[in-house]
Formats: C-alpha cells, sequence, structure tokens
C-alpha cells in the first residue's frame, strides 16, 4: 500500500462514526414498521386471435388506401411567371447543356495550410504521448 | 451458502432480525461514509435511516452477482443526494466549520485531514470514487457499478484524485516540516 493509500485510510479512521444507543433504538424502530415489497414479474398479456385478425386487416386496408390517394393526385402544373413566356419545348431536340461560371480558388490559401499540417501531426504525436503515460500510470495503479 | 447470502434470503422473506444482523456490520461504515458527505450530523443520520429502510423494503430487487455492500452504497448515495438537491446546504451548512459533521467528528490532530481536503477539493463522484476505493478496499468494477458509470471514467477520475490528494499530502508534509525547523 503507498503512502497516499496508508494515509487515507488512517485519515478515514479518524473520523468518529460510532453509533449510539439513541441512533440504534431509532433504526430499529424505523424498520419495524417496513415490510419488504416482493418482485413483481409483469405478465405478459396474450393477445386473442381476434386481436391479429382485426389489426392485420386494418394495416392492409391502410395500405391500400395509401396506394389509391397516391395514384389518384393529378400532377399540378407548374406557376408560370407573369410577363415571361416558357421556352417551347420541341420533341427531338436536345436542351443547351448548362454552363457553369468557372471559380477562381485562392492558391494562397492552399500555401498556408502547409505549416498548419505540421502543427496538427505534433500535436497528435503530443497528444499519443500524453495517452500513453496516463494508460501507464492506470496501468500501474490499479 | 454463505451466512451473508442466507441472512439476504431470510430478509427477503421478510425476517426484519435477518436484516438487521445482516446489515449490523455496515451501519458504522455507511454512516462514516454519510458524514462526509452530508451537511449536519442530523442529516447523516436521516440518510442512514433512508438508506436502511430503502435497502430492507427493496431487498428483492438485490441482484446477488453483485457484492451487497455495492447495492448498498449505491442506495446511500441517492439519499445523501436527495438530501442535497432538498437544498439543506443551500443554507450554508457545509461551509459553516461549526456545523459541519466531518469537522466535529475528526479527531484534533496537528495536520488536516486528507479527506476534508478531498471534500473541498474533488467533485461529489470523485470524493465517493476515492473513499469506496481507499477505505471500502472496492474494486474498480464495483465502484463503476456504484456510480453508474464506466470502468475507464472510474479509473482515470481515480487517478485524478490521486494526484490532486498527492499534492494535498505533500504540501502538509512541506508545511510540517516548515513549522518543525521554525
Amino acid at each position: 500500500m503507498d503512502k497516499l493509500a496508508l494515509q487515507l485510510r488512517e485519515d478515514a479512521e479518524k473520523i468518529d462514526a460510532g453509533i449510539s444507543a439513541e441512533l440504534d433504538a431509532r433504526l430499529a424502530a424505523s424498520l419495524h414498521g417496513v415490510k419488504p415489497e416482493s418482485v413483481r414479474h409483469p405478465q405478459r398479456e396474450s393477445k386473442s386471435f381476434s386481436f391479429w385478425w382485426a389489426s392485420s386487416l386494418t394495416g392492409v386496408a391502410a395500405a391500400a388506401l395509401i396506394i389509391v390517394v397516391a395514384n389518384l393526385r393529378t400532377p399540378e402544373p407548374v406557376p408560370v411567371a407573369a410577363g415571361t413566356t416558357p421556352a417551347p419545348l420541341v420533341a427531338g431536340t436536345t436542351p443547351a447543356p448548362l454552363v457553369l461560371p468557372s471559380i477562381e480558388w485562392n492558391t494562397k490559401s492552399a500555401v498556408l495550410t502547409s505549416p498548419l499540417e505540421q502543427e496538427i501531426d505534433n500535436l497528435q504525436s503530443d497528444l499519443k504521448k500524453a495517452e500513453e503515460v496516463v494508460k501507464q500510470d492506470i496501468d500501474r495503479l490499479f | 451458502m454463505s451466512n451473508e447470502a442466507a441472512l439476504i434470503e431470510a430478509a427477503k422473506n421478510g425476517s426484519a432480525a435477518a436484516f438487521t444482523s445482516l446489515v449490523f456490520s455496515y451501519r458504522e461504515r455507511l454512516f462514516r461514509f454519510l458524514l462526509t458527505r452530508t451537511s449536519s450530523f442530523a442529516d447523516a443520520e436521516d440518510a442512514l435511516q433512508d438508506t436502511l429502510i430503502n435497502a430492507y423494503r427493496y431487498l428483492s430487487s438485490y441482484d446477488s452477482r453483485w457484492r451487497f455492500s455495492t447495492w448498498l452504497y449505491r442506495i446511500a448515495i441517492n439519499n445523501a443526494a436527495k438530501l442535497k438537491s432538498a437544498g439543506t446546504e443551500e443554507l450554508g451548512d457545509l461551509h459553516d466549520e461549526g456545523n459541519d459533521p466531518l469537522a466535529h467528528c475528526i479527531a484534533a490532530s496537528d495536520r488536516e485531514n486528507l479527506w476534508q481536503c478531498a471534500r473541498r477539493q474533488l467533485s461529489d463522484e470523485v470524493y465517493t470514487a476515492m473513499w469506496l476505493r481507499y477505505v471500502e478496499d472496492m474494486s474498480v468494477n464495483d465502484i463503476s457499478a456504484v456510480l453508474e458509470r464506466s470502468v475507464s471514467w472510474t479509473k482515470v477520475n481515480l487517478l485524478r484524485g490521486r494526484k490532486t490528494l498527492d499534492v494535498e499530502l505533500n504540501k502538509n508534509a512541506t508545511d510540517h516540516k516548515s513549522k518543525a525547523y521554525g
């Protein structure tokens, strides 16, 4: 046992926690009127056959209703803004390819990441070392 | 079947005498612990009484895979926490040296009791973990069960608690030496 553990034990023993006769009587009296509760195991109620039959029927009906409602729905026309005429779609023609504006990347930021990456590597290796030290301490003590 | 297991079985069947014998050896240990966790002597007594009543009432829920003391401490910690949340400590009792049960019960010494330092410097959970480890000799697994924490959390926080108290212990030793040499 190391010095700290020994000291903690000794100091705990210095705490006087004697049960007085008064407290003893009080504890005995308080237990007198108490009854231990028995464990209640919840009983599984068995469901009747008609319950399962009714619930499956309800499920099938709900699914059928959803399918019917989904099929009845007609597609809404796309609203056209006033004053504009939508481009006519001619069968057999393909729309012109979409031209995206080119983005000019800032090349300077890419240059700056290199020292930061180095810093992250350093921090990660420090963290690993610290973790190993803590693990060793824990294994040694417990 | 061990003596404790036989007493537990008898108490589960409603024997108050068996329960009294079962908890007899734990009462003083629990009371010592509760004195350090509550703000007054009366609170510690109340917490002990509630712990024993709850233990007796809900003994049927005790799982024999765990040590009985582990289960008992879990109840005691809950009761101490209940008293704390009831607002008794907001009255400032704990900081009032005259009302502090720990200060009352500690035999006069030339240095501060480490458990007083621990209560000042550690969180409730770490304090409890340290107590269970170094006073009750509980295993890390049992402590994590009492605190409802993971084993790794318990290990790391025991280490932290140790480091904090090690500093206090060394400080006490230095103060003692400097006093001795004037």
